[in-house]
């Protein structure tokens, strides 16, 4: 049996209300209820004014689900990142998802297992309301982006490369200052702005090309893979991968640089 | 990890790495993204769960949202079966593997460097 706090519905920024909505937590019915997708935090309570809420950064993934021979009814499945302790929900799975390690979290979510999530689907008596809800739920999490913070890239398994070691080693100065996203068009010269153009139009030309690997700037590597693969720099000469398959890519960013993974056969 | 649920082993592993400091890079990512909606993608999440499907949209924060979504390890994530559309929050996202063919490579390294050095100035 899950305690849940005695917490109050929000009363404002609520961008929908579902009444009737039942909660079942990790599999565990909670019970029927109200759920509040409010711009400040998303929460549930039954009728007798218990319930829980969540922080949207908490929040990994949010779907509609359709498929009744999967899960007997409609519902809006949440998937939260962390485990929802019986104490501390929404602060357990922030800290979660923070990868926090200053001194050890409360009650003890000490594997720091960045797979441990909470399952959480919201029945609605009304299934014509789950569009509402799922969009509701989306344009909350645009509400709450991740703060700028270098830390946030930390939980990147190993490291794969030392960018700014790879930066150093090639001459380039320190990395220059991060901007948010919301001050960082304003912040761009005219001539970067210009250039933001010009990608954006040179992207959106992009067609599938053949793979050319001319030009390839081969890092200094013995870098390890996450996967363990090691790459054999003498094998990236230019015009070695021409008529390569590409199996696939892998694009991420990471201490905000973008990596660009391509394997082939 | 991923290579090794791929049913052809991968002779090599190529790395390019594409340094993009500071502003323009969620800006490169966000305008690249754009460019590849209506593809089909594999995103990997920090929680190792993976999830294809077709990238319907996404938003300066790199949240994305998928359609015709399926789970890579269904016996591990058993509750995602019955989802077919999905919006994940951009800072969950571990990896996102493209289809090297919808990738035009070369434009996206020429970008990002000619990014970089204005960026320097």
């Amino acid at each position: 049996m899950v305690l849940l706090k005695n917490l109050h519905p929000p009363t404002e920024g609520v961008r929908h209300e579902q009444a009737e909505t039942t909660a079942v937590l990790d599999g565990q019915r909670l019970g029927c209820g109200t759920l509040y997708v409010a711009e400040t935090r998303l929460s549930w309570f039954d009728s007798s004014g218990l319930g829980f809420s969540l922080e949207y950064p908490s929040i990994g993934l949010h779907a509609i689900s359709r498929d009744v021979s999967a899960y007997p009814q409609e519902h809006l499945y949440v998937m939260v990142n962390g485990k929802l302790n019986k104490e501390n929900e929404a602060e357990m799975a922030e800290k979660a998802a923070d990868d926090d390690d200053d001194g050890s979290s409360d009650g003890g979510d000490d594997d720091e297992d960045e797979g441990a999530i909470t399952e959480i689907r919201f029945v609605p008596s009304d299934k014509a309301a789950l569009e509402s809800m799922f969009s509701a739920m989306c344009e909350c999490q645009a509400l709450h982006p991740d703060p700028e913070d270098d830390d946030s890239d930390n939980d990147f398994e190993g490291e794969e490369y030392d960018v700014e070691e790879a930066e150093a080693e090639h001459g380039h100065a320190d990395i220059p200052t991060f901007y948010t996203c919301d001050e960082g068009l304003s912040a761009l010269t005219q001539e970067g702005q210009a250039t933001l153009e010009r990608l954006e139009g040179m992207l959106a030309e992009s067609v599938a090309q053949q793979y050319h690997m001319a030009g390839v700037r081969t890092e200094e590597t013995k870098a390890e893979f996450e996967d363990g693969m090691e790459v054999d720099t003498a094998a990236m000469e230019a015009g070695q991968f021409e008529d390569a398959d590409v199996e696939h890519c892998r694009l991420t960013v990471r201490h905000k640089q973008l990596h660009l993974k391509i394997a082939v056969q | 990890e991923c290579f090794k649920k791929k049913k052809k082993q991968p002779t090599a592993t190529l790395t390019v790495q594409l340094t993009l400091a500071c502003v323009s890079a969620p800006q490169l990512f966000y305008s690249f993204f754009k460019s590849l909606v209506g593809k089909d993608v594999v995103v990997e999440l920090k929680n190792d769960l993976s999830i294809c499907g077709t990238l319907h949209s996404v938003d300066q924060y790199l949240n994305i949202k998928l359609t015709d979504i399926s789970v890579t390890d269904p016996e591990k994530y058993p509750h995602m079966l019955s989802v077919k559309n999905c919006f994940i929050r951009g800072s969950v996202v571990r990896y996102v593997q493209l289809p090297a063919d919808e990738v035009d490579t070369q434009l996206l390294q020429d970008a990002a460097r000619k990014e970089a050095m204005q960026q320097k100035q």
